[in-house]
């Protein structure tokens, strides 16, 4: 089915920042999105806005991208409920738009209530422009493998839901696939691009530029690892990397530890932290550090690590601002378990 | 630690089983670990939670509990929000 309009989000998806924090100086758009925007605009398709913010948010949105939106719905009510009144207002079927929102709670929200809509992360749609749901008269090989990508994760959502039974069983029953392994110097620019696009599962919150991943790589003093995930629905290739090292002290750093949000609820963060905890412990060392910026963004993050038995000390700044806490967890006592479908240097 | 209402409990418990989509979860004791095997909270899961938690009772975890021991067990939860929300 073709996508007839785009509904956006406005905070962290088509603004490179929230409207409502910086309503003085208002946050550019997002230039990948924009990008996308016009690109889409030029194919005909039109857009419409979903925010959580006053209506100026919306009518600013307008003015900054220099373009018509043909509906936007503001207001602090579910995201859902919104969708449902653009669909409703342009006279369009709910399998006629997309929904685009860097919040993966508001896409959940929408995916369940509005299950026909193509629901997708600021990620997707930066790659979506070559889907065939967008694009019938210009899709590429590449475009058309991506779109499939995604119809094979509404596939898998949909088994998930009617699978009774634990989380764990159902990757089993998915023939899940979690292949770690030392990244190479080709896997530099999709690593450098993993750096820039991934908000909910990323310690830094920075963008790494190419060369300087390809010198950690290169780097003996560097352990640079790369996560690959698939299962019987398909190959989603590399989903995520991290930088790790020796230090301080008996410990093991990690620097940087990043995935992707289409990884997620697929047990992957989870392997990637017990590997590391196994390697480090193997090595000697007696303790794991991730330190982690502190953010909204992040808490999916937080999730993950309060989950693998990490602890950071409280007294690290101020709930307002973002700051670096220093995750760690004890390599005394047995290692984490690693799950049978998780392959990995060291492991057998 | 305050006692904690089994209203509020109750509550959590209807929340977690929307957040999991996992009815059997209706029958998770108060004393449960939310994390590791049994429940298996995880990141998308545990996500729905706090949010509904934020909406329903105004307590934002995330930004309160840094280590989101809250999360360690529905009692643990609920004697964290009732402190909070008064």
């Amino acid at each position: 089915m073709m996508v007839k309009c785009v509904i956006w989000d406005l905070d962290n998806t088509l603004l490179s920042g929230v409207y409502l924090e910086t309503a003085a100086r208002p946050p550019a758009p997002d230039p990948a999105m924009l990008a996308v925007l016009r690109q889409l605009s030029a194919r005909g398709i039109i857009h419409a806005i979903a925010t959580r913010n006053p209506p100026e948010a919306a009518r600013y949105a307008a003015a900054v991208t220099g373009l018509d939106f043909a509906a936007a719905e503001s207001g602090w009510g579910r995201k859902s409920d919104a969708v449902r009144r653009i669909i409703t207002d342009l006279g369009l079927g709910p399998d006629a738009v997309a929904f685009v929102d860097d919040d993966l709670y508001e896409r959940a929200e929408v995916s369940l209530a509005v299950p026909e809509a193509l629901v997708l992360s600021p990620e997707d749609m930066a790659e979506a422009v070559g889907w065939p749901e967008f694009s019938p008269a210009t899709v590429t090989a590449e475009g058309a493998r991506r779109g499939e990508l995604y119809a094979q994760r509404r596939r898998r959502q949909e088994e998930a839901r009617a699978f009774a039974g634990s989380r764990d069983e159902f990757l089993r029953y998915c023939g899940t696939r979690v292949a770690i392994g030392p990244a190479a110097d080709a896997d530099a620019p999709r690593l450098h691009e993993l750096s820039v696009r991934t908000h909910q599962f990323n310690t830094t919150g920075e963008a790494m530029a190419e060369a300087e991943l390809r010198a950690l790589i290169a780097s003996p003093a560097h352990q640079v690892a790369t996560v690959r995930l698939s299962d019987r629905f398909g190959d989603d290739g590399l989903v995520g990397g991290c930088v790790s090292h020796r230090g301080p002290g008996p410990g093991w750093t990690v620097t940087l530890l990043m995935m992707s949000c289409r990884a997620l609820g697929r047990g992957v963060i989870e392997a990637l932290l017990a590997w590391l905890a196994r390697s480090a412990a193997r090595d000697g060392a007696q303790e794991l550090v991730v330190p982690c910026l502190v953010t909204p963004r992040n808490v999916p993050l937080r999730l993950a690590l309060a989950a693998s038995g990490f602890r950071a000390p409280e007294d690290t700044g101020t709930a307002e601002r973002p700051r670096v806490a220093r995750f760690a967890r004890t390599l005394s006592g047995p290692p984490p378990p690693l799950p049978g479908w998780v392959t990995a240097p060291g492991e057998p | 630690m305050s006692v904690v209402s089994a209203g509020v409990v109750g509550e959590l418990r209807q929340i977690l089983v929307q957040a999991t989509g996992r009815e059997e979860l209706l029958d998770t004791s108060d004393q449960t670990p939310l994390f590791g095997a049994g429940v298996g909270l995880d990141s998308l899961s545990g996500v729905m939670l706090l949010r509904e938690v934020h909406r329903r009772f105004g307590v934002d975890v995330a930004a309160e509990d840094l280590n989101l021991d809250a999360l360690a067990t529905l009692a643990t939860l609920a004697a964290f929000i009732e402190e909070r929300a008064g």
